[in-house]
């Protein structure tokens, strides 16, 4: 019998150990949440690494109001099931200028409601980190980033002032002005997302099952509609799909697929027999190429 | 050609090709490979096969290499570099110096490519690169065969700690499989080889662009008995899975329940650990009894190394961030003085004026006084006095402490023997080391302690052992040990690190 750690073994230590050093070594950490299962295993992280104690870090999540209403419910439930610390978040600004995903172009959506809107919270309530679920296999612009990742003073990200990590040494000394986005997740991939959601049997929003859902077939792309917001165009209909969701990010920003993946364990065994990775999914990305690497410069994640 | 013996059941384990994955499996552990070599060597296209041939790449990924029509030069074969478009490529061309990590998984494992510029000006990407790995794979053209660059990079392997490297002589295609060519190279090798402390050192004649010797046996090349490149890659022992050594717990932070429980929180980064071991803290001076090894999963009996727990003691011996917790009677040295090598990784030159501070693993320590001693040429090994430091010099330094810390001789227990020099007013990390002799008294050290030189070792204590590589470890093992002893028993005592000037064993290159 091999007793030796499992990869998802030694993942999860890895990642308990970041977030211990993080919260060791910074005055005010704060843990995005953006509900997603990313999130969810995040946030299982935090709660292993600082067991039996209370999170000692508020979570915060950017609420664009384009959230799927099953995410906000999946949201308030897992605040309260958890006893924890949940700051709300919303760029008033952009809200009244009447901001939107459908009317404005997905970067200029995502700049106002999410960048921008980040980085008020940050300088609001004075948060010098911030704890989120990135991985360096999502994408190639991320393949070079740092488990701390520094930000200058108005959340720049320079790739060339980025700090070189050695061995488990992390140096979290803060310079004037800068703050820094800790990644305890980097070395994760997709597929051990959903096995670790598997394995710690961990309740995921209930859009990434598979269910009959009212979709706009656009672009190629199916849309959910989720609610009277989004209305089919000249020529689209609305129909009932048996649908589920790779990735949740905002509606309708974020394409459905078919699927009769209706619980968990079909959704991990479509994932790991998945002909494609999980960003074609998510229509931000196409919006503009090179578009993850100028949204990062930007201060998105 | 290998140089370890292949167990009997490796072989079964080490059946590839992407099996279809299988619903809430596991893998085997993690291997991080680092890949050192030139666009020239064929670095991307040998990484490109190895994805292609065993990974679990998606569908639209194995597409677009098909639709591209991109050939690899002077073939009719896909040009698998393809696969690594965005990593190296941009690397290659100077728009980036930066390591970047690719994941993918074979039938049993999970690797890390940790993929890094070789360039002698990019030596601190290489460095710290290497630092995370497990196994290093070095490129080089079989026409070309091992180059002052090979050199270079074993020493930089040497220097962060790799065990395990592999010589992959690719374009073997290129020399007609002349196992003659090959031969010359491996020799070449391994005579560079036994300099280092590497544990293991082996050479397999590839092809990439045809594949010979990357996922599958060469049929080029029945003169070569060895395991191809992925076989001995899955036998490479998962990062997690040495639990032998001293015990070391760096404590991070400490967790309470707003009860009686104060668990002190870390990674065991060395050996083992189970309820009921007396652990003593050296600052303090202090011990006391594990009473409980906790996790959210529920308690545990015992923890080794990599493992994240929480550890509560039958005493408050009042033990923080920045202690390390190690067995009594082989405890780390309460540093006042540190002997270093560090890598220079600042554009900002060494200034004997500027505030530094020292990282350890969980400790951050004001710097009294740094000191350049001397510089390492990395391809002759010979050392030159200096008082200066640049960007991508490597340093011979001594290092006194503002207060002691927990440091450990790092070929001895590896992670605690980490180091990272600090800016105090920036922030930022100037130099990563490595501690080779570590003092408890704040006075000179070099004169006051001991060297165990290879040929000591050799002459006596390790006379039975040859320069194959399975008998290189156990020389490294009965060297660690020895200086172990040796320290419990009041010596202060440091392994030969690679010789700083060349010990005539260099091969001419």
């Amino acid at each position: 019998m091999n007793a030796a750690p499992s990869h998802l073994d030694l993942l999860e230590a890895e990642s308990i150990h970041i977030f211990r050093e993080a919260a060791a070594q910074f005055r005010k950490p704060v843990l995005m949440y953006s509900i997603g299962k990313d999130s969810t295993v995040l946030l299982h992280l935090a709660r292993k690494a600082f067991y039996p104690q209370k999170l000692p870090f508020p979570l915060l999540h950017i609420d664009t109001t384009w959230k799927f209403r099953d995410m906000i419910a999946f949201r308030d439930k897992t605040v309260k099931d958890f006893g924890l610390d949940l700051i709300v978040h919303k760029n008033e600004d952009g809200l009244k200028q009447g901001i939107n995903p459908i009317d404005y172009s997905p970067s200029i959506y995502t700049d106002i409601l999410k960048t921008q809107g980040l980085k008020q919270a940050l300088d609001k309530y004075g948060f010098d980190a911030a704890f989120g679920g990135a991985r360096r296999d999502e994408e190639a612009s991320r393949a070079k980033e740092r488990v701390f990742s520094f930000r200058a003073a108005g959340h720049r990200w320079d790739p060339r002032k980025q700090r070189p990590e050695m061995w488990r040494l992390m140096n979290g000394r803060l310079g004037t002005g800068e703050t820094v986005r800790v990644f305890p997740m980097s070395n994760w991939t997709e597929k051990d997302v959903w096995r670790y959601i598997l394995r710690e049997k961990l309740d995921v929003v209930p859009l990434y099952l598979a269910k009959d859902r009212p979709t706009i077939e656009r672009n190629g792309q199916l849309l959910m509609q989720d609610d009277e917001r989004l209305q089919p165009k000249p020529g689209e209909t609305v129909k009932m799909r048996k649908i589920r969701f790779r990735t949740l990010g905002c509606y309708p920003l974020t394409a459905a697929v078919e699927s009769h993946a209706t619980d968990l364990e079909s959704v991990v065994a479509e994932t790991l027999n998945a002909q494609t990775s999980e960003r074609v999914g998510r229509l931000i990305d196409h919006d503009q190429a090179g578009a993850m690497e100028r949204k990062k410069q930007e201060g998105y994640f | 050609m290998t140089v370890q013996a292949i167990r009997k059941s490796d072989v079964a384990l080490a059946a590839v090709t992407a099996a279809a994955p299988v619903l809430n499996r596991e893998l085997n552990g993690i291997v991080h490979l680092l890949t050192c070599g030139s666009v020239d060597d064929g670095k991307s296209t040998l990484i490109g096969r190895l994805l292609w041939d065993a990974s679990d790449l998606y569908e639209d990924q194995r597409e677009n290499v098909r639709k591209s029509g991109r050939k690899a030069a002077g073939t009719d074969l896909p040009d698998f570099s393809m696969l690594l478009d965005g990593l190296v490529a941009e690397q290659e061309q100077g728009i980036t110096i930066d390591i970047a990590w690719k994941y993918f998984d074979t039938g049993t494992r999970r690797f890390v490519i940790i993929d890094s510029p070789g360039h002698e000006q990019y030596t601190r990407n290489m460095a710290s690169g290497a630092s995370h790995a497990d196994v290093a794979i070095l490129l080089v053209d079989a026409r070309a065969g091992v180059k002052k660059q090979t050199k270079r990079h074993a020493a930089i392997l040497d220097l962060v700690g790799v065990k395990r490297v592999v010589l992959a002589v690719n374009k073997m295609d290129l020399v007609g499989y002349s196992e003659d060519v090959f031969r010359k190279i491996d020799a070449d090798f391994r005579t560079l080889c036994w300099k280092f402390g590497f544990w293991d050192a082996t050479t397999i004649p590839v092809s990439a662009v045809f594949g010979d010797n990357v996922a599958r046996k060469s049929e080029n090349m029945p003169w070569y008995t060895g395991a191809h490149l992925l076989e001995h890659l899955e036998k490479a022992p998962s990062r997690g899975t040495a639990s032998g050594g001293a015990f070391r717990f760096p404590v991070q932070t400490v967790l309470r329940d707003g009860a009686d429980f104060r668990g002190l929180a870390g990674t065991v980064s060395s050996g083992s650990v189970k309820v009921g071991d007396t652990v003593s803290d050296v600052l303090s001076g202090r011990s006391a009894k594990v009473v409980r090894i906790a996790t959210m999963d529920g308690d545990l009996p015992s923890a080794t190394s990599g493992r994240a727990v929480a550890l509560q003691l039958d005493i408050d011996i009042d033990v923080s961030r920045g202690a390390v917790l190690a067995t009594p009677d082989m405890r780390p040295v309460a540093a006042q003085t540190v002997e270093a090598r560090l890598v220079w990784l600042s554009e900002t030159p060494f200034d004997a004026r500027a505030g530094y501070l020292l990282r350890t693993v969980t400790d951050l320590v004001p710097i009294a006084t740094l000191e350049i001693k001397a510089l390492l040429d990395l391809e002759t090994m010979s050392s030159r006095p200096s008082t200066h430091c640049n960007v991508n010099d490597i340093a011979v330094a001594k290092i006194s402490l503002g207060r002691p810390a927990a440091i450990d001789v790092f070929t001895d227990i590896g992670e605690t023997g980490t180091l990272m020099i600090v800016d105090a007013v920036t922030g930022a990390s100037i130099a990563g080391g490595v501690a080779t002799a570590v003092n408890a008294r704040g006075e000179t050290l070099g004169e006051g302690h001991f060297i165990l030189t290879r040929e000591m070792l050799g002459n006596g204590l390790c006379r039975d052992l040859s320069l194959s590589s399975t008998d290189r470890e156990e020389f490294m093992r009965r060297a660690n040990e020895a200086a172990i002893l040796l320290r419990a028993a009041g010596v202060s005592v440091a392994i030969e690190p690679p010789p700083m000037v060349d010990d005539g064993m260099d091969p001419g290159l």
